[in-house]
């Protein structure tokens, strides 16, 4: 009978073997000791494994996960529009735990401050349509015009996040509405008002952290700010002298 | 339904194999969790390409795998991915059960190269076949064997003393 070798007894431990073979190293194992150490060696490995990871599969899967599989928000919009192509070019190019954070200066814009909307109704309309394409109203459309990141309000029902201009010559915004369930989008002004071209569900954010805080923005989002940043976003400065010039 | 649907929705029961397989691959809860975050966005970037009759899982976990090479490149380190004194965290980290043969293990882990490493979790902790492996890293099953088995002796001479 041939020895049985080191890959054939590690094909034995991972099932690996058809059932001639692994009747051959049953065999074998009923005689010869060392050859039953080494096979208890080989699967105390894999047993050791699987105590050490398996308890992941019953721990709960953090919210900023889950909420990336959840369905698009069914805004009274239409859906996202983002190419394929470029979603797939920007996470090759970046992780999003980096995303477009470059330095200390877009932190204080990217985190997501609030403004006060004290003409705020409850059921008005945010967005209006014109053609197939989607414009902010009401009091997004108010928000996206007046509010400044550098002038939070805690109670605001809209935040703004990023300000800056985008490749094609628009300002744009990013925003999140905060009734639950939260939802975020990009607005760029135009002619014709502040055009949404992507709306997404937004993920709480679990804690104050840079990083969530940017996680918090749906992919598509990210996406479609990806694909039109060129350049810095907005400081607090350039954001009011953006907003003191109309957006334009 | 169309495919980005499709693998959106068949995504949802995969999320605890995926973290635990981006897990075992880096570590660290976070590291991890962030890995599982850059894969599903390829995913849904990419639903267009998973054709139904491919299993999804493999198909995805592929992704996990490409984008934690992409992410030890990004951070310029192929071998040893914590320093000494961060291994001890990760370890604890890793294997969160506790006893100190679990830390042994993570640390065994930390300190594998990632050929061999790649292949301890896909074969050991996912339970894929030699076949399904060699598939998704695209090497020969004898590859995966030797590599498993380097790997194993390294985690053994690890571990090994009770066995």
């Amino acid at each position: 009978m041939n020895p049985i070798d080191d890959d054939t007894l590690q094909a034995y431990v991972d099932g690996e073997l058809d059932a001639s073979d692994a009747a051959r190293v049953d065999a074998a194992l009923t005689h010869d000791d060392v050859l039953a150490r080494r096979v208890r060696q080989a699967r105390a490995v894999r047993a050791q494994l699987r105590a050490a990871f398996d308890p992941v599969l019953d721990e709960p899967v953090p919210e900023r996960l889950s909420a990336l599989l959840q369905p698009p928000v069914a805004m009274p919009v239409t859906p996202l529009v983002v190419p394929v192509g470029t979603r797939t070019d920007t996470t090759r190019r970046r992780a999003p735990r980096r995303w477009f954070v470059p330095g200390a200066a877009l932190a204080a814009s990217v985190a997501l401050l609030a403004v006060t909307l004290w003409w705020w109704r409850p059921g008005g309309e945010l967005v209006r349509m014109q053609g197939d394409q989607s414009f902010a109203a009401g009091a997004l459309e108010r928000a996206l015009d007046h509010a400044l990141v550098s002038e939070p309000d805690a109670k605001a029902m809209v935040s703004i996040g990023l300000s800056f201009r985008s490749n094609d010559g628009h300002i744009c915004r990013t925003f999140v509405l905060h009734p639950a369930p939260a939802r975020a989008g990009l607005a760029c002004h135009g002619d014709a008002g502040w055009e949404l071209p992507v709306l997404g569900t937004a993920a709480a954010p679990e804690g104050g952290e840079l990083r969530q805080a940017a996680s918090s923005m749906p992919p598509a989002v990210q996406a479609a700010v990806d694909a039109r940043l060129r350049g810095n976003v907005f400081d607090a400065r350039q954001e009011r002298a953006a907003r003191d010039a109309g957006w334009r | 339904m169309n495919s980005s649907d499709a693998v959106r929705e068949g995504l949802i029961p995969l999320l605890p194999r995926l973290r635990r397989l981006a897990r075992a691959l880096a570590g660290q809860v976070a590291d991890a969790d962030d890995l599982v975050q850059i894969v599903l966005e390829r995913a849904l970037a990419r639903a267009a390409q998973w054709r139904p009759d491919a299993a999804l899982d493999k198909w995805v976990f592929a992704i996990a795998r490409n984008a934690w090479r992409d992410e030890l490149r990004a951070r310029g380190r192929t071998q040893h991915l914590f320093a000494p004194e961060e291994a001890g965290e990760m370890a604890a980290d890793r294997a969160s059960a506790q006893p100190a043969q679990q830390l042994e293990l993570a640390m065994a882990l930390a300190a594998l190269p990632p050929d061999h490493l790649e292949v301890v979790a896909l074969v050991l902790v996912e339970g894929m076949s030699y076949g399904e492996a060699a598939e998704l890293l695209e090497v020969p099953v004898g590859t995966v064997t030797s590599r498993l088995a380097r790997a194993r002796a390294t985690l053994q001479a690890h571990l090994g003393k009770d066995a």
